[in-house]
């Protein structure tokens, strides 16, 4: 029987090509995972380049040795994997090979094999009860196996007819399918292979005839039957678990998956809304970096920029009036375009105070340079009045009373609000230090004692305000005291002092230092740094 | 420290004819903190000057007081609402006004003169 099977398998291994590359692809589709496919692609290619007879023999003369040699590694239960190792090739192959044949007779895989031989091999296969495992599991592990390995064992598994006797292809049938389930055995943390377990239900039922959980010694005393009713208890318990593992282990990748779906969902929700707030909060050419600005302050920050740009071209016209020695009132108009321009900037910024104090006290709209010298959110006004001085020479001697007198007025009155600031300042600490800290927040008037100290950091707006208003203040009196000639040129001085202090910080922004942008630990001054993370454009900003 | 909401008079106005003095008293009770009023103070005392001060804490009219500074201060273009309404400041028995009126005044000059004239501050 299976000698005139042989010259059929010959025979019908080239219109067999096309069946088994039709029952491979069939066979792949209810399984898992792209490697089916690439598995499936492969197997076709390599039926097609099969070369029946000497080749095939030679082959098989191989696969011989690999099966012997692996099931000799395969006997007993127990998992052996360096041996395993040693022949994993050769029992890809074979397992391969092996699960094909163990395939029920739908799927044909190997065309020299007809699907009547195939069902003989599996009643043969009974009969020689299949070695280790004998798990179906372990027949669609192999598959699996088959399909990690891919087109390497797949294009050597060539299913040649034997030219020898008919025994050795069912002896080799028997051992590949032996040395399968070894497989599923030595390398139980397979996924796909529980996957596969539970797509493949189907095959259980007729592959459970020739397999047995077992010693390689049962092979010779088959106990499956081909009704596939008769199964090994353990065996069927075995695949009862299989079935449930890879029942949860579909559950728990289903689960995983909704889950980064759902995230990825929400991070491009998060996106959006961030992407819609930077927008509200700047318009054109937005000067914010960070993240963490207010609205109020982002929007501050934009305007500053264009008061900034607008300051250059204050100074360039104040420049050039001066030096055309304009007509006073001609000049007198610039002047007062400049004032405005400064009272613009102070009506900005009161405006920022009502809803942001802090992004102005903190600076950080202002070059670290002007930081430098910041006084309660601004400009110091003796600090500028002290440099004026000294660029107004030609003063007459009323006007030097004037401004020392208004220089000593601004430092009175700073030195009072300062006082009153340290005096808030202690009060603060006082407040938020009140009761025992030891005990964390489970003082019992905390939350009274938060609010206290709400209180008094709100009055921190109010010396902000009066400071602006200080400043403010001071540049009009000094207007005042100065004539037109020379209100412009102590407008001049002032826009350029400031300018140069904006250069300044670009300097030492760009100074020779290795990986400057890159790294925080480079910088000598912390605030420097942050100044610049904060404006990349710093160049355009002062701290006025 | 904790200072009283203070408010230097001067010269007391009409409603408020519990403030008496025109001379210059130093008198200060401390109750509940105010910064500004503290500031405000330096301010004076740095000039040499030692106003009368009127803790609306203490008054028993403190509230009614309260409001009818505000009343009075808020037509002379304070800081947004969330300004307080202490300190005020009256000198020769008019109104000054808040703190930024004050300010603004010597930054003027003109406080000084007012307080000279008031005869509370002699050169």
């Amino acid at each position: 029987m299976v000698q005139g099977e042989e010259s059929s398998w010959r025979m019908a291994s080239a219109h067999d090509h096309e069946r088994a590359a039709v029952h491979l692809n069939q066979a792949a589709l209810p399984y898992h995972g792209g490697v089916q496919a690439h598995a499936s692609a492969a197997l076709p290619a390599s039926f097609l380049d099969f070369q029946p007879a000497a080749a095939a023999a030679a082959y098989f003369g191989e696969l011989e040795e690999a099966l012997i040699h692996g099931a000799a590694n395969a006997g007993g239960v127990g998992h052996h994997p360096g041996s395993m190792i040693t022949s994993d090739m050769h029992s890809a192959k074979s397992a391969a090979a092996g699960y094909l044949a163990a395939r029920p007779p739908t799927l044909e895989i190997f065309p020299s094999w007809p699907m009547r031989h195939q069902q003989q091999l599996h009643s043969g296969n009974s009969q020689q009860s299949v070695g280790s495992t004998t798990d179906s599991s372990s027949a669609r592990n192999t598959m699996a196996q088959m399909e990690l390995v891919s087109p390497g064992p797949a294009s050597s598994i060539r299913p040649s007819p034997p030219s020898s006797s008919e025994q050795q292809p069912q002896q080799q049938r028997q051992e590949v399918m032996m040395v399968t389930t070894d497989d599923y055995s030595y390398k139980p943390a397979f996924a796909p292979p529980p996957a596969t377990l539970a797509a493949a239900p189907s095959f259980q039922q007729q592959l459970q005839l020739p397999l047995h959980g077992g010693d390689h010694d049962k092979r010779k005393h088959g106990l499956a039957r081909k009704d596939g009713k008769l199964v090994d208890s353990k065996t069927e318990r075995r695949l009862a678990q299989n079935r449930e593992a890879a029942k949860k282990s579909r559950l728990r990748k289903k689960a995983y998956v909704q889950n980064l779906e759902t995230s990825r969902v929400r991070l491009q929700q998060m996106e959006q809304e961030l992407q819609r707030a930077r927008s509200q909060g700047t318009f054109l050419g937005g000067c914010s970096g960070s993240g963490d600005l207010s609205s109020g302050a982002a929007v501050f920050d934009m305007e500053y920029a264009r008061w900034l740009d607008d300051d250059g071209k204050r100074l360039a016209e104040l420049r050039g009036a001066l030096q055309a020695h304009l007509v006073d009132g001609n000049l007198g108009l610039i002047v007062e375009e400049c004032m405005r321009h400064y009272d613009e900037l102070f009506g900005l910024k009161e405006e920022l105070a009502r809803s942001d104090v802090f992004h102005l006290l903190t600076g950080s709209w202002a070059t670290p340079a002007e930081r430098c010298f910041f006084w309660i959110g601004g400009f110091r006004p003796s600090d500028i009045l002290k440099i004026l001085i000294q660029q107004l020479d030609p003063l007459t001697e009323q006007q030097l009373m004037g401004i020392y007198g208004l220089k000593q007025s601004s430092e009175q009155a700073e030195e009072a609000l300062a006082q009153g600031l340290q005096q808030l300042h202690q009060s603060l600490a006082d407040t938020v230090a009140a009761g025992t800290l030891n005990e964390g927040a489970a003082v019992p008037n905390y939350m009274g004692l938060m609010a206290i100290a709400l209180d008094k950091l709100a009055s921190l707006e109010g010396f902000y305000q009066q400071a602006d208003n200080l400043r403010k203040q001071t540049l009009h009196q000094m207007r005042r005291i100065l004539t037109t000639r020379q209100a412009a040129r102590c407008f001049l001085s002032i826009g350029e002092y400031y300018r140069r202090l904006r250069a300044l910080s670009n300097l030492w922004a760009s100074r020779p230092r290795e990986n400057f942008i890159g790294t925080d630990s480079l910088s000598p001054t912390g605030t420097e740094l942050q100044g610049l993370h904060h404006q990349p454009q710093q160049n355009q900003f002062s701290g006025f | 420290m904790q200072y009283a909401a203070e408010q230097a008079w001067y010269m007391p106005m009409g409603p408020a004819a519990a403030a008496s003095s025109m001379e210059s008293a130093v008198a200060r009770v401390d109750v509940s903190s105010c910064c500004m009023c503290h500031a405000v103070k330096r301010l004076f005392c740095g000039m040499g000057v030692h106003p009368t001060v009127h803790e609306l804490d203490l008054d028993p009219r403190g509230r009614e007081l309260e409001r009818a500074l505000a009343r009075l201060v808020a037509g002379f273009g304070a800081f947004g609402s969330a300004a307080p309404v202490v300190p005020v400041v009256f000198i020769g028995g008019r109104l000054v006004g808040a703190m930024d009126r004050v300010m603004a005044a010597h930054i003027n000059g003109s406080l000084v003169p007012l307080l000279k004239d008031a005869g509370a501050l002699w050169l």
